[in-house]
């Protein structure tokens, strides 16, 4: 039996930002501005600091699926780089969640995050203090 | 995150795991800390997180694996964190619902007619069964026990059921929710109260202690706090050898300052308590012994008594305030409210007297 590695929740404006290693699992979300379902492809858009950005999404493992463009989707897969589209998410989940608070989200994924900043800074600080003694 | 090797010697004694309030709860955890957290070496099945020893958990995650069996499903659930396997099993109920379902047709015709059990405990079954059979993707909640088999963590399922989460506001509320419960539970330390509250206080309540010992085994009447100072006096001897040690020269209070402020704050406790009062607040401070007090006692009884028979009492009976006033008139101003309670209580033990409401007492 083969899990698959657990998808962590990154920013649409983090995907092409080379924070995550190709091959990599995550879960990011956007507005899905369009669909060529020849290429099986899907781009999710998102505003961040007066900037637009976009996340290439490749369909095949969750086809067919009921295109909603406009509609706000949360998709779970693999990162992977092709040439000429730069970063694509493979995905393996492909969710409608229109009518989701972004706000909100992106605070409880920053909480998330915070706690786990806190947790391990406090950890190295639990070590340091044992080394030193 | 809980460091992969716990030192053996470090495991809280499985006595005391019962105390732990999270060790009875479905701890809501990260799927990260539930694979990493480490087994105990005194029963298997049990695991620590932070030293909190942990059996059962609460998860939320979207389900990234599926396979089914006849007897149950296996659901990998993913919360962001990290992916577990999750045995799900499949209830009685449910498999009998998975029966060709061609007989149903049949009675949903009748039901149309009017209330239909079987029709209806048909629906009931297609509910449940659709919140246990879960697609990939789909959101799915578990509770249940941590079970390691086959070097492979998984959730032995109590309960599991699909999430229905169409704007991810489960999730949301979820993921802001675990923080604070590892900040309040999880990441704090488990720790018995004993010690913690700081010496002052365990001494003071050893002090209240010895005195009322005292007074019980010698059947004392009355004292004066010079009487009983010398019984204090082995809490203060043993209290400065710790601290003298690394700075002898302190101007802090004397060994025998410290003794009287103790017995001056004891005192206080057992006065509070109604232990003791005053009957007459002189310059020689004297301490009646509430239960030892035969006139006090009598007193009581005479009042409750008498003023049962008025017939403005004569129904509930008198209520302690009135009881409290008229002692204070008739045999002391100091006697406090707690002391009177103190022994209105001896004296319905002795069925002197009858409490008919948690404030009235009458007596036959």
């Amino acid at each position: 039996m083969m899990l698959p590695s657990a998808a962590v929740f990154h920013f649409p404006w983090e995907i092409n930002s080379g924070k995550v290693q190709e091959g990599g699992s995550v879960r990011t979300f956007g507005r899905l501005v369009c669909y060529e379902p020849e290429e099986s492809r899907a781009t999710l858009s998102a505003q961040h600091a007066a900037k637009e950005h976009r996340v290439v999404v490749h369909t095949l493992f969750v086809e067919p699926f009921n295109p909603i463009i406009g509609a706000q989707y949360i998709v779970l897969g693999e990162l992977e780089n092709y040439d000429g589209i730069g970063a694509m998410v493979r995905a393996r989940v492909l969710n409608c969640v229109d009518g989701v608070n972004v706000a909100l989200l992106q605070k409880a994924i920053v909480e998330q995050r915070s706690f786990f900043r806190e947790r391990e800074c406090k950890q190295g600080d639990v070590a340091q203090s044992a080394d030193a003694t | 995150m809980q460091a992969a090797a716990m030192d053996p010697a470090e495991e809280p004694p499985s006595m005391l795991w019962g105390l732990d309030p999270v060790f009875s709860a479905f701890a809501r955890l990260y799927i990260r800390d539930i694979l990493q957290m480490t087994e105990s070496i005194q029963v298997p099945g049990v695991y620590f997180y932070n030293l909190h020893p942990i059996y059962k958990v609460d998860v939320l995650g979207t389900v990234v694996y599926k396979r089914e069996r006849d007897d149950f499903f296996c659901y990998g659930v993913d919360d962001g964190t990290g992916v577990i396997n999750c045995l799900c099993w499949k209830s009685d109920l449910l498999k009998e619902a998975e029966d060709p379902s061609q007989a149903g047709g049949k009675h949903s015709d009748g039901a149309q007619a009017g209330f239909n059990p079987a029709a209806e405990l048909k629906k009931l079954r297609q509910m449940q069964q659709k919140s246990c059979h879960l697609e990939i993707g789909e959101l799915l909640r578990v509770r249940g026990s941590v079970k390691t088999s086959r070097q492979q963590r998984e959730i032995k399922a109590s309960t599991y059921y699909k999430v229905n989460d169409p704007v991810m506001a489960a999730q949301i509320v979820w993921m802001m929710e675990v923080p604070q419960l590892y900040r309040q539970c999880y990441d704090k330390p488990f720790q018995l109260k004993a010690d913690g509250a700081g010496n002052s206080v365990s001494s003071l309540s050893k002090a209240t202690n010895i005195i009322k010992d005292f007074l019980k085994e010698k059947c004392v009447t009355r004292f004066r706090p010079y009487d009983v100072q010398d019984l204090l006096q082995p809490l203060i001897c043993s209290q400065p050898q710790t601290a003298s040690a690394d700075q002898e020269p302190v101007a802090g209070p004397s060994a025998c300052q410290q003794l009287r402020q103790l017995l001056k704050e004891a005192l206080q406790v057992l006065h509070d308590e109604g232990v003791v009062y005053r009957r007459v607040k002189s310059q020689e401070e004297v301490y009646h012994v509430t239960a030892q007090d035969k006139d006090l006692l009598m007193a009581i009884k005479d009042i409750i008594r008498e003023d049962s028979k008025r017939e403005k009492f004569a129904e509930k009976g008198c209520h302690v305030l009135h009881i409290l006033s008229a002692v204070r008139q008739r045999h002391s101003l100091n006697v406090s409210r707690a002391a009177l309670e103190l022994v209105l209580k001896s004296l319905e033990c002795n069925s002197d007297i009858i409490s008919t409401s948690d404030s009235h007492y009458t007596v036959f």
